[in-house]
Order: structure tokens, then sequence, then C-alpha cells
């Protein structure tokens, strides 16, 4: 077994007793993931990201960090200007002076706190295509706070729920930070939730599990935005599920991180559920950033639409893998993909497949990737108007992503990102005003 | 304010202009015609510093530049503006807050102070007025969705508000029905002046019926085989572009 399993299993030994829930159920899940072992590249699904680097290290559970520097810190690295409730989570724990769940009408509170207070915990994994993702396994084992967050039936909360999860790197151990979340809609019911990664210094790995359930004729409108540090690797799963006439947008954004691997997986099972995801990982220096997206439509009437879109600098490197399912008696379903990549340079590289795989006849479905640079016809045309070579590049670069980003409904973080998309451009801030 | 000598220029190794002669003095309107593939768009393309093609030899004069060293922004700052055969959707970027900067850009280069954001406005609807342009163009991505003749439209817009001192139209007419070209026309019309010169290309005479040139050239086989005014352009109308052939050849 290799070093970075046996330092989880001694993690496993020392931590267990103070773990919230379940004890016998995180045991069970510890053993599958470490009869499993992690993937390797031989396994398709992981064919092009690698996790050797993962392989020496000595893993840490870390431990309840200093209150008030986490106060701290989420006003420093925070999405400021949101109206909403807000939890703050430092290396995976709760930090309840930092947080404020505000006065709504949405249940919300740490995981560990609904856990104690009846939260069954067999709820947790029932969106789960276990066999599937091996790391929700081993987040199932070691998860040691997250967030809950439900909205009753018929309760609209326009405001966002913020959930900022920070995490602070070590030099020498290797922190692993394992936030659980559950989010739910009850029928008719709406809310939006936020979940913003980022922290600072040194190496940590995260591995979120995310999971996802709309009822009937609800709405869930979820981001998962990550700005790491650039040595953090991080790997998240979003599972969703879709009932009836439910519609659940979904963002993933990711600016940070140095290795990361996203898996989203949706199951759209009853008529009338309606899934719209939008991607966008712009990405620079070495690093890596593998979304493996998968659809299934197992139920006659559902839609999907999926805009997941590349910006690669430097000699960094993206992987998408968006898988559409479509079950033998799903009719009528309307499935349409695309992935754009622009490249800024010949350094960087992307790999990117769609896979339809259809069992019913009476449907539409589309997919489209594509790797490129930027227009030359379209840069010229700047330029013959006077805006110089640089600012005309970074011009249709903010374009190509604010596409993503522009739909995105909640003004402060849609400002942020924009903001931070310019950020990483030259002469972006002279163009700022000119879209 | 423009002179061209003896230019040549290729594209994928094929040379287009073959020798290429014009001059062209402050308050002057040429017409460039000739028949497709003559080199019209290359001349008009390699005048605004378009870099797929190579100009092999020749020089290009402007206002004391040597033209042909500055790029394609440079020029656009000293004054050179080229009208798109094609003009370039460009998703994603606001219609006149590139404008704006394009003017800027201009304007902060002569060292003039940039034009703020409401005098801009000011400016920008008045040219629309007389482009008989909607509003709604303000907000709209740079042409996307735009019909071919609000293109065109847009594209004199642009060269009414950045006022250059050359201004090159690229078959401007091109795809216009007759309404459109008045207003195209009237837009250009608008903008002679005896400090600025226009360079008209246009496989078409009819466009020529609304904007009176000072001189007509032909251009055949990438060079210009004959000139002369207005009066020229009615002869191609009448006779087209044939009897023109041997002499390219024979010069």
């Amino acid at each position: 077994m290799s070093a970075v399993l046996d330092s989880l299993r001694s993690a496993w030994t020392e931590a267990s007793p103070t773990l919230p829930g379940d004890g016998a159920r995180r045991a069970r899940a510890l053993e599958e993931f470490l009869a499993a072992g992690l993937p390797t590249v031989r396994e398709e699904d992981w064919k092009y990201t690698s996790l050797k680097r993962l392989d020496n290290r000595t893993a840490t559970l870390p431990v309840m960090p200093d209150a008030t520097a986490g106060g701290a810190l989420a006003e420093r690295l925070g999405v400021q200007g949101l109206d909403g409730p807000r939890l703050v989570f430092v290396n995976g724990h709760f930090v309840p002076s930092a947080s404020d769940a505000g006065d709504t009408r949405l249940e919300i509170g740490s995981l560990g706190a609904a856990l104690a207070a009846g939260f069954p915990h067999d709820r947790l994994g029932s969106v789960i295509d276990l066999q599937r993702y091996r790391f929700a396994q081993l987040n199932a084992a070691l998860f040691a706070d997250g967030a809950v967050v439900r909205a009753p039936r018929g309760v609209v909360e326009p405001r966002p729920v913020y959930l900022l999860f920070l995490t602070l790197g070590d030099e020498d151990a290797l922190p692993i930070v394992q936030p659980r979340i559950w989010i739910e809609a009850e029928a008719g019911a709406e809310l939006t939730v936020i979940e913003h990664h980022t922290g600072e210094r040194g190496d940590a790995l995260s591995n979120v599990v995310t999971e996802a359930v709309a009822h009937d004729n609800s709405r869930i409108t979820h981001f998962r935005v990550q700005e790491q540090a650039p040595a953090h690797i991080h790997i998240a799963g979003l599972n969703i599920r879709l009932e009836r006439d439910a519609r659940v947008h979904s963002h993933n954004i990711d600016f940070g991180g140095g290795l990361v691997r996203n898996d989203l997986h949706a199951r759209l099972v009853a008529p009338g559920a309606e899934l719209t995801l939008d991607g966008l990982y712009f990405t620079g220096g070495t690093q890596h950033v593998d979304n493996h997206t998968r659809v299934d439509h197992l139920a006659p009437q559902t839609r999907s639409t999926e805009d997941y879109r590349g910006v690669l600098d430097g000699q960094s490197r993206a992987v998408f893998n968006g898988k559409v399912l479509v079950a033998e008696d799903a009719q009528k379903i309307e499935a349409h993909q695309s992935n754009p990549n622009l490249l800024l340079n010949r350094r960087c590289e992307v790999d990117t497949k769609p896979e339809l795989e259809i069992y019913a006849d009476d449907v539409k479905c589309s997919h489209g990737a594509t790797v490129g640079q930027l227009d030359t016809t379209a840069l010229f045309y700047l330029r013959s108007r006077g805006i110089d070579a640089d600012t005309a590049r970074s011009l249709l670069t903010f374009a190509f992503a604010n596409d993503v980003i522009g739909r995105i409904g909640v003004e402060p973080l849609r400002e942020r990102l924009a903001a931070q998309v310019l950020g990483r451009l030259p002469e972006g801030e002279s163009i700022r005003e000119l879209t | 304010m423009l002179k061209i000598s003896n230019l040549h220029a290729t594209i994928d190794g094929k040379e287009i202009l073959r020798g290429l002669d014009l001059e062209v003095r402050a308050g002057e309107v040429h017409a460039i015609m000739g028949p497709n593939g003559s080199g019209k768009s290359t001349l008009a393309q390699v005048l605004a510093g378009r870099d797929t093609y190579e100009v092999t030899g020749g020089s290009v004069e402007y206002l004391g530049h040597d033209l042909l060293e500055l790029e394609p922004e440079e020029r656009a700052r000293k004054g050179v503006f080229l009208a798109f055969q094609y003009p370039v959707e460009i998703p994603g970027v606001n219609n006149v807050y590139m404008l704006k900067a394009a003017l800027n850009a201009r304007l902060k280069a002569a060292g003039d102070e940039e034009m703020d954001a409401m005098a801009f406005m000011k400016l920008v609807r008045e040219k629309m007025k007389l482009m008989q342009m909607d509003p709604s163009f303000l907000h709209r991505a740079v042409n996307e969705g735009f019909s071919g003749g609000e293109k065109k439209r847009n594209e004199i817009l642009q060269m009414a508000v950045l006022e250059p001192k050359l201004a090159v139209l690229d078959e401007t007419d091109s795809g216009l029905d007759i309404d459109a070209l008045k207003v195209v026309a009237e837009g250009v019309n608008s903008l002679r002046s005896p400090d600025r010169a226009m360079v008209l290309v246009t496989h078409y005479q009819r466009l020529l019926d609304y904007i009176e040139p000072d001189y007509v050239h032909v251009l055949s086989g990438g060079r210009i085989v004959r000139s002369g005014d207005k009066s020229l352009a009615l002869e191609l109308e009448a006779r087209g572009y044939d009897w023109l052939q041997p002499e390219a050849v024979n010069a």
C-alpha cells in the first residue's frame, strides 16, 4: 500500500472518535476506499489525470482552526456584498463566529450539528453512485463537517446561501480537507447556494462532496467557485437528482488549484426536469483541470443544456469528458452539450471528449467541442480601429469567458469573477468598460 | 497624403499586387474599380495592415510616414480607416464601447484629451441619427446579428465618429438595397472635406452615382491600368472591363 493510503488509515484511527455521525458507516466507507486504492491513469476515467504526486505524501486531518484567524481570512478572501446567510469553514471545520445563518425560512446549519440533532446519516450518499466515485467513499469516511441547506416545501429564498470553505495548506504534511454538503429543495421551493473553495499557502488536498436533490417543481441554482492556491489539489464531486419539473442550474468555475478534478453527475429521474450546466476553467502555469460530467436522462420529456468553456494559458492542461446517457424509455428528451476551448499559446493542451449513449429513438441531442486560438479576423478588425494588439486579444478572450460569467445572476459574484478574468489578462483594467 | 509606388503583395505565395502606383491628395475622392480578383480588396487590406498579406516590394508613404512599417493600430491612430467589405461580428464586445475605445486611442495618440462618456454618447447619437440607425444598436455587440445593410451603416458610423484623414471603403456598396445605399452615400458625402481623402474600392459603378469621385482608376492584374475622371466609370459601366484586359497584359 502506498504511503498516502497508510497515512490515511492512521489518520482515521486517530480521528474517528471525534468525527460526527455513524462510525460503523464511516469505517465501511474507508475500507472500500482503501481496497480500491487511488485511481490510476490505467483507468479510462482517469486516463489524462495522474494522482501519482499523492503517492508518497503523508496525509493528515487538520484540527479545528483558530476562529479569529478564520474570520479575518473570510473577510479577505470571501465574496463581499452578498446579502444572504453565510457559513464559513476553515480546513473543513465550521467557524460559528464567522458565520451568520441570518433570518431565513431555509434550514441551514453545519452538518455536524444537523447529525447531532437527528439528520439521518444514511441520507448522505443516497444521491451518489458510490461504485463510480471513489473519492466520495473517502469523504464519507473522513468528513469532519460540512453544510446542510434545505428549503422546506414552497419556500422561496432569492438570496444566495454562501458557503465559504477556506483551506490553509502545510509545507510538509498534506492536510486533507473534506467538506460534505447536502442541498435539498422540497416541492415548489427555490434556493441558491454558492460553494466557494479558496485558500492560501502551501499544499493541501480538498475532497469535496456535494449532493443536491431538487424535488417536484423546485429550483436550485448552484455555484461552485474554486480559487485555491496554486499548489492545491482539489477533487470535487457534485451529485444532483432532479425530480418532476425540477430545474437546476449549475455553474462550475475553476480559476485556482494545481490539480483539479471535478466529477459532476446529474440524474433527471422524472418528466419535465430541466438541467443547465455552465462551466468555465481559466488555467495558467502548470495547472491541470479535469472536468468529467455525466448527465443521465432517465425519464421522458427531460432537458439538459451544457456549456463548458476553457481558456488556457501557460503550459496548463485541461480535460473535458462530457457524457450524456439517454435511457431506453426516455423519449422526447433534449440534450445539448458544447465545450469550446481557447488556447492562448501553443504550450497548453486540451483533451476533450463528448460521449453520447442513447437508447431511446425520439430524442434531440447535439454536442460540439472545439479547440482553437483567437479569431485573427476579429483581432485585425479591432486593431484596424486603433485598439492595440494586447487589448484586442484580452477583449476577445474576456468576451469568450464572459459568455459563461454573464449568465451568473448573483451580481457581486458575477462582478468578482469578471474582475478576476480581467485581472489575469494584459490591459484587463482598460477593457473593463468595453463589455 | 498617400503615395503608393510599385507596390507588390502576395498571399500564400501568390502575387496579387504587381507594381501598383497611386497618389492621393487631401480633399480628393478616388474610385478604384476592377473585375473580381484584380486585387482591389488586397489593396484595401494592405493599406490597413492585414498581416495575412506579404508586401514583397514597393513603398507606401502616408503623411510622411512609411505606412508599411506601422502596426494596424498605429495606422488607425494616425488617421487611416478601412471600412470592411465584410464587417466582423464580435460577440460579447459592445458596439459603442468599442467605438469609444477606438476614438480615445486615437485622441490619446494625437496628444489630445480623451472624451468622457457623456460627450461621447452625445456625439455617437448624433452620428447614428445621420446614419438612420436605431439607438438599440448602441447596446448590441459589434455587428452581431446585424443585417448586411446594418453592418455597412455601422462601418460608416465608425468612420463618422473617428473622422479619419484617409478613409478606404472596401465594397461598401455591395449587398445594399438602393435605400440603404443612399443612406450610406449620404453619410460618406457628409464626411467629404478638404483635409480628408477617400479611396472607394468598388466593383460597380452604382455607388459613384451617389458619391462622385474626382478620379477613377481601373485595377487589373494587380496594377492600375487606366486612370481618368468620373466619365471613365460610365464607360466601364457601358463597356465592361474586358476591353481593358489586353492593355493590362501588354503594359
